[in-house]
């Protein structure tokens, strides 16, 4: 009973609302990757390590020229450059796409500590300075709103990005030329090779996004949320935000819904401090929460038809 | 058949057992090299020395070419250790690849596993061992087949994608280890993130004496952790090929991974056998849990919040080709590659995370098969030809390999 009360002395706290808005966009960004790269047809579990890359570079960057525009830009080049890797490796060369992924995964948790001790030797962690860091925007006027203005007014700059994004990529997908070429190499690449899609290009443009998308969330990670690298800081981030882009049937809408879910998880683990139960037990839910939906509506939320399978031209 | 015998017997006598050991080694070998190779160039262009850095690593992971003191056979010792759960995750990653599923969920089935396992060495500690130990690698194995269980039946059921509930339920057990073992049921009443040691009698016993007294290699024999898990691990590889190779069930594990549709037809339920297939692969990576409580670390600590076995051990199956001798040579050198990045790192001064590096190369390598292309681009290097006839004939040629070794799985099925 007093857990219940606990619960729902939390849901009427702001600052509860606030961390689930950044936690979901922190999901966000990698998921919007996830789900540009599987419309194309490429199957990409590889955000996880993405992420992990671009929150390593982030640091290091800042660490060095104290220039925030500079180490986000050095995040998604890094995280882009991996997912590059992944492209290669399973367009080029055909690969099984999770056993690459998992590949990437493994590499970026090993090339950020390995560089980790070659730049600041065997324990030593970056720690950038909070004038450094990712901006807080307050906006004026709204953010004095009560209760909501503290919400949606006074958040992370990147917050604000990703919505940015959020809308930018629905409509591209959906409402343009180019994304309704994405989707049709991912559905059916030999209908679309015949009416002269360039199947390849797009595939490498859209992995290559899912690299940026989540090498900036790794900044938002490492620059804005936190301010410091730590080994493996992703802590499976990646992987829930691919778990939000299948529970939202591979579109963006659908996968901001998902992440709003698991980043309210994130707010109650973080506001730990004033419930009962405990806190380990609240972590399991997100991931039990897909179980069960992915148990009940998978049937009705198919992947792209061509998701995960390497084109070969000329081969039916 | 007759004339694919006729046509080997044209071009000379009929592959050797080693020649036949060299073509199913030659990939796995050429991506390990490959790989090896990238890493050097890794390690050379970050300002270290590769020829030292891999003398360490193999003096750390085999014990041969130690110049830093190091203690030959303790090095083996621990590299016994770290191969030892690698086996029997491996399988329980190869089974499922059988069977044409992904099992990414070797960690949360070895998590279980090692979960049960635990709780069982406290609870009936009083027990003798003779009854005790057994039910306690039973219990981590059934607890590991639960969870196992619960992906094939989703799939099964559903047609839930496994990677993706996999993924999920290897969150779910980590999440439930730290609950039991911070504020939860398995505490230590005074300790912190860790619960209580099993008992004694259900702790496997090392390969060595336990005594101090005795000196082996200059060491007293109490240093040696390698334990006689490994013996349990080799009796799973030994049962995971009579399984597979010698059993209906295994044929029809093969038969679904080669075609669901041709294997419906032969009169195969693919669901039941999916269901299955997951129930056993998890009971092996349950019992890699057990085995790790029973044999190295006696208490559920937060380091398994941490582990990696289950997701090396993709790399251990793909390596070793699904086969159980494969399985046991390539746990045999990750093992080795665990055991010598700590030697790696303080004799050469490299990162023992390049460790981590040179395992995501060896997946690269083996799953583009970039060998291939290197010896389809470089003449002189592979055999292929360039001549277009050739080539076909090449094909050809590989064609008729392929399927007399899909007559030789037939005719010891």
């Amino acid at each position: 009973m007093n857990a219940l009360k606990d619960v729902l002395q939390l849901l009427v706290t702001p600052g509860v609302w606030h961390a689930t808005l950044q936690a979901g966009a922190l999901l966000l960004l990698p998921a919007l990757g996830g789900v540009i790269s599987e419309r194309s047809g490429v199957v990409n579990i590889a955000m996880e390590g993405m992420m992990l890359t671009g929150a390593f570079f982030a640091v290091v960057i800042d660490l060095a020229a104290h220039n925030v525009l500079l180490a986000v830009l050095g995040a998604m080049v890094a995280g882009g450059l991996m997912a590059l890797i992944h492209a290669v490796v399973s367009i080029r060369y055909r690969a099984d796409q999770i056993v690459s992924g998992v590949a990437i995964n493994i590499f970026a948790a090993g090339v950020t500590v390995f560089l980790l001790n070659r730049f600041y030797g065997l324990s030593d962690v970056g720690q950038v300075p909070a004038r450094d860091a990712l901006p807080n925007v307050t906006v004026p006027l709204l953010s004095d709103v009560p209760f909501l203005g503290k919400i949606f007014f006074s958040q992370n700059i990147m917050v604000y990005v990703a919505v940015v994004l959020l809308i930018a990529i629905q409509v591209l997908l959906f409402r343009t030329r180019l994304g309704l070429r994405i989707r049709a190499v991912g559905e059916h690449p030999q209908a679309a090779d015949t009416a002269g899609i360039n199947v390849y290009l797009l595939r490498y443009g859209a992995v290559a996004s899912s690299g940026l998308l989540s090498g900036l969330a790794g900044a938002f990670l490492a620059i804005g949320v936190s301010n410091t690298f730590v080994p493996g800081m992703t802590d499976g981030r990646g992987y829930i935000a691919l778990a939000a882009m299948i529970f939202g049937k591979w579109t963006p809408v659908g996968a901001l819904v998902a992440c709003l879910i698991f980043g309210f998880g994130q707010a109650v683990y973080d506001a730990n401090s004033s419930i009962r139960i405990s806190q380990y037990l609240l972590s399991m839910t997100p991931y039990l929460l897909t179980l069960i939906v992915l148990a009940a509506v998978v049937r009705r939320s198919s992947p792209p038809a061509a998701d995960g399978i390497p084109y070969v031209p000329g081969a039916e | 058949m007759a004339a694919a015998a006729k046509r080997s017997a044209r071009r000379g006598p009929p592959p050797t057992v080693f020649r036949r050991a060299g073509r199913a080694l030659g990939i796995p070998l050429g991506s390990v090299g490959l790989a090896f190779l990238a890493g050097a160039v890794i390690v050379t262009v970050t300002g270290g020395n590769p020829i030292l850095a891999y003398q360490a690593l193999i003096c750390g992971g085999f014990g041969l070419v130690c110049f830093g003191g190091e203690q030959p056979a303790l090095q083996i010792s621990n590299t016994i250790v770290f191969l030892t759960p690698l086996i029997m995750a491996g399988i329980a990653v190869a089974l499922p690849f059988r069977a044409g599923m992904f099992n990414i969920g070797a960690e949360g089935q070895l998590i279980m596993g090692a979960i049960a396992a635990t709780t069982v060495g406290i609870h009936l500690g009083g027990w003798p061992a003779f009854a005790l130990l057994p039910l306690v690698l039973i219990a981590g194995s059934l607890a590991g087949a639960a969870w196992g269980g619960i992906v094939g039946l989703l799939k099964a059921v559903t047609g839930a994608h496994e990677v993706v509930t996999t993924i999920m339920l290897n969150f779910v057990a980590q999440w439930f280890l730290r609950f039991l073992i911070i504020g939860g049921p398995l505490q230590l009443p005074h300790g912190n993130s860790r619960s209580s040691p099993i008992s004694h009698s259900a702790v496997l016993p090392t390969l060595l004496p336990h005594d101090n007294s005795v000196i082996v290699f200059g060491l007293p024999a109490s240093v040696y952790r390698a334990h006689t898990g490994l013996i349990v691990a080799l009796a799973a590889a030994a049962f995971f090929a009579f399984l597979l190779w010698r059993t209906s069930l295994g044929y029809e594990i093969r038969a679904v991974g080669q075609s669901q549709r041709a294997a419906r037809y032969g009169g195969i339920s693919v669901r039941r056998t999916l269901v299955v297939t997951m129930l056993i692969a998890g009971a092996f990576a349950g019992l890699a849990g057990a085995v790790q409580i029973a044999g190295v670390d006696h208490n559920l600590t937060d380091q398994y919040f941490t582990d990696t076995t289950g997701f090396d051990a993709i790399a251990v199956a793909l390596l070793g080709l699904n086969s159980a001798v494969g399985i046991i040579l390539a746990a045999t050198l990750f093992g080795a590659l665990h055991g010598g990045g700590s030697v790696m790192q303080s004799d050469a001064g490299v990162s023992g995370n390049l460790v981590y590096m040179l395992q995501a190369l060896i997946l690269f390598s083996i799953a583009a098969n970039f060998l291939r292309s290197v010896q389809l681009r470089l003449p002189g290097v592979g055999r292929t030809p360039l001549t277009p006839e050739a080539d076909a004939a090449a094909a050809a040629l590989a064609q008729e390999v392929d399927q007399s070794a899909a007559a030789d799985d037939k005719g010891i099925a």
